[in-house]
């Protein structure tokens, strides 16, 4: 008479073992669980990781800053412009986080009392300043809402702002752009802003309706979601752009050698990253097997015991996995929790979430993977258990 | 296998002992040469006995005793339960008959201490695929038998030495074994507590349906025997 299947005693015995010898597998536990929560945290906020890299990096190289315009010095392209059509079907491509179109006039006049200059003026929509990761050295920069309300408001360059102004504070003055009054709200600087600094900046909504001979829309900035994107977005930009408006001029401009060096950084620092939760994990692994070996050494009695009382030795082979699984999984378990508040501070710090769903798929790939990594740890130390001479065993004490 | 060693013996089986040894010699290698544990024993044993085995320390009687269990196989001879060469069982059949044919009760109890005494019973009952259901009500009765129901979720380390023997000896009956093969069961025990497991043995002998086993250097212990046997050197002089 074949014996009733004993799979589920085999369990509880297991997790009774675990629980009574959790302070033996802290150790373990722990390593496993930082392990599990690295890898969790480097998926579901790897995305928002990078995008934030390259944000920063971006202020030293603009490696992720597309830069489309219809070329000036082809015949057809004074008449040549971007439609907003064109321009809103660039902002639903995937891959592409933010365009911004601007309108310009190369000489333009400004005063404020006797002070008067000539300088380049800017018409700029909300996402401008985004798009090119610029940040103001004082004040702030208009924003969409401005923009919106065609308000008269504008943002100097360092070097227009002292011609302007002098060593005051321009900012929440008022000065005089093409015969009308403007409040300057911010001074744009820095080291990304080049040749910038000579220029004036005005919503592009203020521009069209105030500014005479202003040059149409034709140089669009285009922000990428990450250095992956780049190659594809730059590619499908012709054919976007194309299919919606005639133009022969168009022309893409990517920092090629920027992005090249950025990527292969970025591609060191990933490695680094992952080859550290590998290595954990597997360091995790070796603690399950070696911490298995110390305990079938220390529980030769039971095991011997256990034998001298009917236990077959795929009963002691199945309660030593399933101890190795029940501790892997533990570890998952308390990975996946560590790893949810590692992507909380994550989202807090980098103002931005990831699905949850990325979140729970990859708990369910940690918790399928401890199982291997348990049983593949256990398995030996379960066998050399499951083998043992009872004899022997049983006078160990 | 079990089919053909059942509990409820026929009448054919009646004059079958129930263990039978003949020639049983075990030897083993050392690195300087062979050592030789048991020579030539020879020994059959009734339901309803209990037989002592006596000898100094070395004699081989634990070693006697772990090959009736199947704990280890000898080197050379033949052991036979109802009739029934069990020394040419494989692995799992071995296993098979010690949680069927046999109880062990071992000088240090080897109570499992971070278990509780529930659980240390329940053991045997669970390689044994008996229900859980069922379970209770043998470990109670198992517990009655050795006056231990009162301790019954209290851990093994909880207990006293004379307690802990004596849930060892519920230990060996809870799957009511056949033969109960005991190593110096009141080793550790006083006086007292020493008489109260042989009162135990004594009531398992009651139904006249296994045989037990005491290996002990009490004489006290082997007075209270049915048959009294001496191991000497390896080799059984009486009995």
């Amino acid at each position: 008479m074949p014996r009733k299947s004993i799979f589920f005693d085999i369990l509880r015995i297991s997790i009774h073992q675990v629980i009574m010898q959790r302070r033996r597998y802290l150790g373990v536990i722990l390593a496993v669980a930082l392990g599990t929560s690295g890898f969790i945290a480097i998926i579901t906020m790897g995305r928002d990781v990078k995008r934030t890299l390259n944000r920063d990096l971006d202020l030293l190289g603009g490696a992720t800053l597309i830069r489309a315009y219809l070329d000036a010095g082809h015949k057809y392209s004074k008449t040549q412009q971007f439609q907003p059509e064109t321009i809103e079907a660039l902002r639903a491509m995937p891959g592409i986080e933010a365009v911004s179109a601007i309108v310009s006039k190369p000489s333009s006049h400004a005063s404020v009392q006797r002070c008067n200059v000539d300088f380049h003026v800017v018409g700029a929509d909300g996402s401008f300043w985004d798009v090119n990761s610029f940040v103001p050295v004082k004040g702030s920069f208009f924003t969409a809402e401005d923009v919106s309300h065609k308000r008269r408001v504008c943002v100097l360059g360092t070097k227009l702002a002292l011609k302007i102004f002098g060593d005051a504070d321009p900012v929440g003055r008022m000065c005089w752009i093409e015969n009308e009054q403007y409040r300057v709200t911010g001074v744009l600087g820095g080291v990304a802003v080049g040749d910038l600094v000579d220029f004036g900046f005005i919503p592009i909504t203020t521009a069209k309706e105030y500014i005479p001979g202003l040059l149409p829309p034709q140089k669009l900035y285009i922000r990428c979601t990450s250095w992956d994107d780049v190659k594809k977005v730059a590619d499908a930009i012709p054919d976007v752009v194309h299919r919606l408006q005639l133009t022969d001029s168009l022309r893409i401009e990517v920092k090629w050698e920027e992005l090249k060096r950025v990527k292969s950084m970025a591609w060191w620092v990933e490695l680094f990253v992952y080859f550290s939760t590998v290595a954990t994990l597997i360091l995790g692994g070796f603690g399950i097997w070696n911490g298995m070996m110390a305990t079938v050494t220390t529980r030769k009695a039971e095991i011997g015991l256990k034998k001298a009382i009917g236990a077959e030795d795929r009963d002691i082979l199945a309660q030593f996995l399933v101890e190795a699984v029940c501790l892997s999984f533990t570890s998952a378990l308390l990975g996946g929790v560590i790893g949810r508040g590692a992507l909380e501070i994550g989202s807090y710090l980098l103002k931005s979430r990831p699905q949850d769903t990325l979140f729970f798929t990859c708990v369910g790939l940690a918790l399928l993977f401890s199982l291997v990594l348990g049983a593949g740890a256990g398995f030996y130390p379960s066998l050399r258990a499951s083998h043992m001479e009872v004899v022997n065993a049983i006078r160990d004490e | 296998m079990r089919s053909a060693m059942n509990n409820a013996s026929s009448p054919a089986e009646e004059n079958i002992p129930l263990i039978q040894v003949l020639g049983l010699t075990h030897a083993y290698d050392n690195g300087t040469g062979p050592i030789v544990v048991l020579r030539e024993v020879n020994l059959g044993i009734q339901r309803g006995e209990m037989v002592a085995i006596m000898g100094p320390s070395g004699s081989g009687k634990s070693t006697l005793l772990s090959i009736l269990g199947l704990l280890m196989i000898p080197t050379a001879g033949s052991y036979t339960v109802l009739g029934r060469d069990v020394l040419k069982f494989d692995r799992s059949s071995q296993a098979s008959f010690r949680r069927t044919y046999v109880g062990f009760v071992f000088q240090r109890c080897n109570l499992i201490d971070t278990c509780s005494v529930y659980e240390n019973l329940e053991f045997p009952l669970i390689y044994a695929g008996v229900k859980r259901s069922e379970r209770p009500a043998r470990i109670q009765d198992a517990l009655a038998r050795v006056n231990m129901s009162h301790r019954l979720h209290h851990r093994a380390n909880q207990l006293s030495g004379g307690e802990q023997q004596r849930v060892a000896i519920s230990r060996a009956l809870v799957n009511n074994p056949l033969i109960v093969l005991a190593d110096e069961p009141t080793g550790q025990l006083d006086r007292m507590h020493g008489e109260l497991v042989m009162d135990h043995f004594e009531q398992i002998m009651s139904d006249g349906d296994k045989a037990v086993l005491i290996v002990t250097h009490d004489a006290q212990v082997a007075s209270r025997c049915t048959r009294v046997c001496l191991l000497e050197d390896g080799a059984l002089k009486s009995h």
